[in-house]
This record gives C-alpha cells, structure tokens and sequence, in this order.
C-alpha cells in the first residue's frame, strides 16, 4: 500500500527579497479566541494578503520593539494572513496588545507544507489540543475550500476547559453542518456550563474506536497529548506512516541556518514542520 | 613539587579515591587525568573503584575543581581534590547556600603552584595565590606545602613566608590605579573590545551559581546580544560587581578567558578596596559568610544614613 | 610567480589601496585577522589564529536593518548594506575549508544569505601553505592536505629552502579566475631574477602529529544518540562558549534588536549551542536543557549530521577549540572514543 509523501525541504526564497527581511504590514483584524489566545490578521500595507502560504507553513511575525516570533499561518483570506497568537512569553504578550491598525513585521513564508495533494480522495481524522488547533485548521480549512476532493474529516479536539477550545463557535456550530464532517470535543476537568465530554484525549480517542480503513490521522498538540495521543493510534492500529504531526522548537531564523532547531540532518523550519511519524523513529531524538 | 612528591600524592590519591568508592563513602570522585599531550591534565569524575589509577596529581593539574561538586551532588557524596582554592571555592558555595559540607568529602592537597603544560611556567593565578593548601578537608593527602610558591618565593624574603604579600598581590591594581584615567580607559576599552562573550569567566567561576544569570534574562533585557565596546563593558564589569566580595581570588576565569582578558585585576581591585573600606576578611576561609556586603551586624555604622 | 618575503609589504600596501586587506597579526595579545595598515605587522609564523577569520562574512554582530515608523505613521524597514572588497591574505588551508562549510549553509537549500553572499562575492581568499602544523593542528585527519587550500583564490606556498640572502621565497599560483585576475595587481613585486622552476614548494608531506581516525565515525554517530558517553564526556564541560566561538566552522546565531524610541535595528550575532537559553522555548520548555543534550548537540551536528546533510564533516581539523577549552575537552579524544566504542554500523 503506498503512503502519503511528505516534501521536506521544499521551501524557497522568493527571488528578489531577502529572506531575512520582513515586510512592513497592519493588523487588520484582531479576535479573542479564548482568555489568552487571540487570532491575528495581517494585511500588507497596501491592503493585500502579504504572501501566499500553504497549509502548514510558518512565518514570522515581528513586533516593533520587541522581536520576532515564528507562528503557523492558521488560515488565509483574499487580503489578509491569520495567526493564532497563545500569550506565553514576551512577545506574545505584546502581540496580545496589538489592535487593528498597528504597524508588524511579516516575513516567510517557510517550511513544508501538509501532504494536500497527496491526502486527496483520503478520509481524514484529525487529534489536537489547545492551541495546536491552530496548524490543524490551516489545512482543514483549506480541506473545506475543496470539500469534494477528500473523503470523510473527523475531528478529535479537546482542551483543559472550555475556555481552551480555540476558534469553539467555529468549531462547534459551523463545522459539523458541512458534508461528511464529524466533530469530538472533550474538556479535562469538569466546568461549568460545560456538559459535552470530560476525558483526556488519547482515551477519548481510544473510545471513539477509529479504525485505520486507509484513514491518515493528523496529531498536533503539546508534548504529552503528543505522546499518549500517538500510542492510542499505533493502539488502534494506525502505521506511522499514516500519522502526520507538525514539530515545534524554538526559531530564529526560518531557512535553516541559524542552527537552533537542528534534529539529526533536518532543521525543523526549513525541512519541516511537517513530518509522519515514520519520518520521525528515523530522526535521532526527534521524539523523545 | 618534585617527580617523587607528585607520585607519591598520586599513589595515595589513587588509594583513597579507591578506598572511598569501593566502600561507598562517595559515590564519585573528582580529580584530575592525565590529557592527550605532554604533561596536560583533564577533570576526571571516577565512580568505579578500578577507575581509580585514572586519576594523577602533579604540577600541572590546572583546573579549580571546587565548581564540579554542584553537578555531581545529585548521585550522591562527591569526593573532590582540594587546594587553597578549591577549598576555598567549597567554602564559597556552602556560605551561599549552593552546597552543604555534608554533601562533599574533601581530599587536601598540598599545592605549590600549577604550570602551564605548554610553556612550563607558573600559571598567572598561582604567581598570586595567597592559599596554596587547602583551607578545609576531610582528609589530607600528604604534608601542607613548607615553603611559598615556587614562583612567588622568588624575592628574598620567601624563605619564611608562605604567603605572598599584599603588595604583591595588588601589584596589578597599584599598578592601574596609578594610571592617568585616560590611560586605564584605554586599558580596558581595549581589554573589553575583545572580549567575544563566550562566557567562560561566568561559568568557571564557583561564585557564579545563580539559577539565571543577569545575562540570560532577556525578558528585563538588562545585557543586550550584541558584541560592542559598550555591551562588553556592562558584561564585565557588572560579572565583578556582582561578584563583589564573594571572589576567592582562584584566578580561574582569568585562567578559562581565552582572549587573555585581565579579568583578576577588576576582581581584585574590589578585594583591595573592600579590605582597605571595611576590613573584609579574605572570602571562602571558612564555611561563613563573612563577606562585608552580604551580612549585617546590628552594630554597624550608619554614617550615611 | 615567486614572491620575496621582502616584497610583501609593498604589495600589501599596494592591495589596501583597492580593498580591505585582512593579515594575521597579533592585536592586544590576542592572535587574528588585522584589517592591514602601515602600523600592522602581520605575522605569517602564526600557524593558527586564535580567532579564525569567519567574522569577515559572519561578523560576530551584523546589523541586518533598520525599522521604525515614518512621520506619517507608515513603518518601514530599510536593509544596511555593509559588503565591502575584502582581501583575506594569509589564510590556512583549514580556515580555507571551514569557508567552503559556510557556503554550505548560507547559500544552499533553497535559501541563500543575502547579507553573507553580499560579502562572500567581494572576498579574495589568499591562502598560505602551512610547513610546520602545531601540535593541536589534525586537518590530515580530517581529509585536508596542510599545504593546499583547493577553495582559495590564491595559494602561496614557502618554496624550499630560504636562498643566499635569508629571503623567504614563495610560489604563487592562481586557482580561481578571480584569483587570475588579482594578480595583476601583484606582478610588480615578483621576484625578476629567479623563475618558478628554480623553486620546489613544500610538499604534501608536511603532515600534522595529531592523528584520528574517522572511519566509521558518522556512520557509529548514527547509532549512539542514546550512549551513555555523553554523560560521561559532558561532565566536565562548564557549557561556556569558547568552543563555538573559536570554531571557524560553527556558525550558528540569534537574532536581535537594539531601539531607540521609535526606531530600532535587528542584528544577528553569534550564539552557541552550548548555552542554556539557545533553545529555550516561550513558556520554558527546552528541548536540550541538560549539560548532555547541549554537548551531544555540537558534537553530532559536527560529525554525524552535518555530514548526512551537506557530505562533509563540520571539523577541519585547526585544533583551535582543542587549545582553547578551558577544561581540555578534546574533539580528537571524543573522536577516538567513538572510535573504539563498541557499535555496530
């Protein structure tokens, strides 16, 4: 049975711009997705979308005076690119601050992309957590875009509580009205107003009982949803070539130079962030 | 020391460190090895008893040790090699809360001054070490060193002295202090232009045991990245400061810079001034903090108050 | 060409008229490239450096540009063009190398450096030959010959024996055409009274006394991200940085910024693998947090996964983090350890 290919490496400067440049934009649009996470649209300075990323590339998003920091594009519209921004540390702080208008940075885009040509007539299931919704739904999004061309999409989200679901109307009101569309969501702890699922992902995954049947499962979230999420699959029977994951390290530079996101021959913001699982038990402490 | 001296300590070195490990007194020792080329000599950490033939003492053991106990306590009791100053350096972590002496077992060396395995010659730190033997041990390895440093001794009056005079361990200090401040400006504007920030005075030092050094605090951003005149000098001259009056004088961040930085002289000239304003003791004698700015009597003077 | 040591000066006055000429000199005690003036004295005797000239195309700090936000409130970004006509004269074949790793990872893989090619075209390599290695130089092992730089512009090797009146004599060859075109600038300082053939260059037999072997070295790396001799090599490591600094091949960095008011200036600078905040991500979590992982990190990028991406090991064997270590953690013991290690590949 032949697998999905996943192109590492692929991306390139774009001729006549330095890579390392960014491209002076504006918000446009700011949107509090959930008590520390917000999404952010980036528009150029004349009013376009400031590049064209494909789902599961990276950029980064810079903030005058306080640096830069590399998210994924979470989605795209006509005039604008959209990232989802978690408050973790100093920048994201002051992104959180930002309001339609402000001057940013913008350059990428980088690293590979999700397997959307190769994944076409799939059925899909996809596993996330918290805000590792966000490289999820640049391609589920994309998914939409084309709905007819892929097979079922199936949805296992959870959060530590309702308040990390991040895009939960989206989620839980839009998505499951589209064809061949099924959404799972669980919470960790009991909470108010809450009476959906109480369970940690990998054994609510585990529950729903997902069988390979050429399925290809996408997995994003934090290092222990990670971890228990990716032996519930290999549980139920998935081949680690038909698990794909996006990796995360800390970046500076987004071409492969500066060094920090080394693993074994691979840096992550050039050849990756996406790889199969496969591609990973062959990377030294890739998933450790 | 003479040939026999150092083979002699060695082999009584070896015995212990093998006595304590097969007993399991400690559960590693720490000490010297001999490197790849003539006379040079690596820190060993020895946790097998039959290991123990590994270890080697000897002019050349160049390397302050005291620092090695911090990463080496979580496995148990660490027997470490000690002189003047990685005595001292004990000493220092233990009146900083870094260490307790329970968790050390500390093997006395007499010392009479390290050589440079390249050239020979006395090392720089050891020209001005005022405590060739170690100030606190558990055991001691052989007899205390009679007589001063090979090298320090050399002027008459040696003979009787084990420890150099203040004069001369302040020569460098009386020597800048002399200076037209133009002159010492660009002493050390030069100095600090090639410093390339690679942090090996921080890290060699036992006084530097913060959890997160001022320098890695990006987020309050008080040390820029960048290598220029301006954030070289905050680097170090701040690392002294901070330093202040915990500096055991071992010389290791001079002995570890390897742009030859005059490291010893900006941490000496806060010795001499805090000896010559409030006749501070020298630190790491003792397991107390004596340091003048880290502690506070209710008696002392409050004249700018 | 046969150049006279005594004709060395004048050309390289001659050359500082066009260029920025680099020799190696000692500067406030420590050894490097010295941008050349009449006050310089370089120091061809200087085996290795104690700085390697990598700063010349990766500079230590390198502004990238400037931003803030006009009086209109528009932002902008505004590059700082720095590349200047670089002349490197005097440089050992291994530093020779260590530029040939460098493009490696600047200008290939679908990215090139702009900053770094910028510099990287205007530079003129001049090698020179090495007769007597130091005791800590390897490159031999490291598959390079001490008295051919393939890479540079222009090779001067010391030719034979010094003739009646005490004057080096080197031959010079050209390797590049840029390296062609160079030395016409040089020819007015040829030695007119003897010819090349009167000279025997040194030859491939100067050879360094340190020896490794690196058979099977990548290919056992392979299979020993777990071995326990991590822990054992990294425990006398104190992870400061002098290793990654000295190195003419390590080239990783960060990026930073400096402001004032409403304008600033983002920079790169060197950064090193060793230290703790290198990988440390927003939120606190580090991937390589222990002494270990940060050891095991430079050791197998060096030989194992710079090889398996680019082909050629990431050492060229100058010695100079082998002098300089503060604690005498030798590359080449590591390496005869893997050596003897006892893994299948």
């Amino acid at each position: 049975m032949s697998h999905i290919e996943i192109e590492h490496g692929c991306a390139r400067s774009v001729e006549g711009r330095d890579a390392l440049m960014p491209l002076p934009c504006r918000v446009l649009a700011v949107s509090q997705e959930t008590s520390d996470v917000k999404a952010l649209r980036i528009t150029s300075l004349q009013g376009t979308r400031p590049f064209d990323a494909k789902p599961g590339q990276t950029a980064m998003l810079s903030i005058i005076p306080s640096g830069e920091c590399m998210f994924c594009v979470s989605s795209q519209g006509e005039d604008y690119l959209e990232f989802t921004v978690k408050k973790v540390g100093f920048v994201t702080e002051q992104l959180h601050a930002l309001r339609p208008g402000d001057a940013v940075g913008l350059r990428g885009p980088y690293g590979n992309w999700f397997p959307y040509e190769g994944l076409r007539g799939k059925d899909l299931l996809f596993i996330g957590g918290g805000i590792g919704m966000a490289p999820l739904r640049s391609l589920i999004t994309y998914l939409f875009d084309c709905r007819s061309e892929y097979g079922a999409i199936d949805l296992v989200y959870s959060g530590s509580t309702p308040d990390d679901l991040v895009f939960c109307r989206e989620i839980q009101e839009d998505w499951p009205r589209i064809d061949g569309v099924t959404v799972h969501l669980s919470v960790y702890r009991e909470s108010p107003g809450w009476d959906g699922e109480v369970a940690f992902t990998a054994p609510f995954l585990e529950r729903l009982g997902y069988a390979p049947d050429g399925r290809i499962a996408v997995l994003c979230g934090g290092p222990s949803l990670f971890r228990t999420c990716l032996a519930s699959l290999e549980k139920l029977g998935f081949a680690p070539e038909d698990i794909i994951t996006t990796l995360e390290m800390r970046m500076k530079c987004g071409i492969g130079k500066c060094g920090r996101c080394n693993i074994g021959s691979h840096y992550i913001c050039l050849d990756g962030p996406v790889f199969s699982i496969a591609e990973l038990h062959k990377i030294p402490g890739a998933l450790h | 020391m003479s040939l026999s001296t150092a083979e002699a300590l060695t082999d009584a070195l070896r015995e212990e460190a093998r006595r304590l490990l097969a007993e399991g007194t400690v559960a590693v020792v720490v000490g010297w090895e001999a490197g790849r080329f003539p006379n040079q000599t690596t820190p060993a950490f020895i946790s097998d008893p039959e290991q123990a033939q590994r270890l080697v003492y000897g002019d050349y053991c160049v390397n302050t040790l005291a620092k090695y106990a911090l990463g080496e306590k979580a496995a148990g009791k660490v027997a470490v090699c000690v002189r003047g100053c990685d005595s001292r350096g004990i000493n220092r972590m233990i009146a900083d809360n870094q260490l307790l002496r329970d968790e050390v077992y500390l093997l006395g060396l007499p010392c009479s001054g390290m050589k440079d395995p390249a050239t020979g010659s006395l090392l720089m730190k050891c020209r001005t070490c005022t405590e060739h033997d170690a100030v606190t041990y558990d055991v001691l390895l052989g007899p205390a060193t009679a007589a001063g440093h090979d090298g320090a001794s050399a002027d008459s009056s040696a003979g009787d002295s084990e420890h150099v005079s203040d004069e001369q361990r302040f020569t460098a200090v009386l020597g800048i202090e002399e200076m037209a401040p133009e002159k010492r400006r660009a002493l050390f504007d030069a100095a600090f232009n090639k410093c390339i920030r690679c942090y090996a005075c921080r890290k060699s030092c036992p006084c530097c045991t913060c959890r997160e050094c001022f320098v890695d605090q990006l987020r309050a951003g008080w040390q820029g990245k960048q290598n220029n005149l301006a954030e070289n000098r905050f680097y170090n001259i701040t690392r002294v400061f901070h330093i202040g009056d915990r500096c055991i004088e071992c010389g290791e961040c001079e002995r570890a810079c390897p742009m030859g930085l005059p490291l010893m002289a900006l941490n000496r000239k806060m010795v001499k001034d805090l000896k010559s304003l409030f006749n501070a003791d020298d630190a790491g004698m003792t397991e107390e903090n004596s340091a003048a700015l880290g502690r506070y009597d209710l008696g002392d003077l409050e004249e700018f108050m | 060409m046969i150049l006279r040591h005594s004709s060395l000066e004048g050309l390289l006055s001659t050359l500082s008229t066009g260029a920025r000429v680099y020799v190696p000199a000692k500067a406030d005690g420590v050894t490097k490239f010295v941008l050349y003036s009449s006050s310089v004295r370089p120091d061809f005797s200087i085996t290795n450096t104690t700085m390697p000239p990598k700063d010349l195309l990766f500079p230590q700090t390198q502004h990238m540009y400037r931003y803030g936000t006009d009086a209109e409130g528009v932002p902008y970004v505004e590059p700082v063009h720095d590349a200047d006509d670089v002349i490197v004269f005097g440089m050992r074949p291994c530093d020779v190398r260590s530029i040939e790793c460098m493009d490696d990872v600047f200008l290939t893989k679908g990215f090139v450096d702009v900053s770094y090619q910028a510099k990287r075209e205007r530079l003129l390599m001049v090698a020179m030959a090495c007769t007597a290695p130091a005791p800590t130089c390897f490159c031999n092992s490291m598959g390079l010959c001490p008295t051919a730089a393939p890479l540079a512009d222009i090779l001067l090797r010391p030719a034979g024996a010094t003739d009646a009146s005490g004057d080096t004599a080197y031959l010079v060859e050209a390797q590049s055409e840029k390296g062609q075109a160079a030395l016409a600038q040089w020819e007015s300082y040829k030695a007119t009274d003897t010819s090349d053939a009167d000279f025997e260059p040194v030859s491939a037999a100067v050879s360094c006394s340190l020896k490794v072997s690196m058979v099977g070295v990548k290919d056992k790396l392979e299979a020993m991200f777990d071995h326990p001799i991590w822990e054992q090599l990294s425990k006398k490591c104190i992870t400061c940085g002098t290793c990654t600094f000295v190195c003419p091949t390590c080239h990783c960095f960060d990026i930073s910024q400096e402001n004032r008011l409403s304008e600033g200036t983002r920079f790169r600078c060197w950064d090193s693998c060793m230290f703790t905040a290198y990988t440390e991500m927003a939120g606190g979590h580090n991937p390589r947090a222990s002494k270990s992982a940060r050891v095991r990190q430079r050791f197998m990028h060096k030989l194992c996964f710079f090889e398996q991406r680019y082909g050629k090991t990431l050492c060229v064997g100058c010695g100079r983090c082998v002098e300089k270590c503060p604690v005498a953690l030798d590359i080449t013991c590591l390496i005869d350890q893997i050596g003897a290690a006892d893994v299948a590949y």
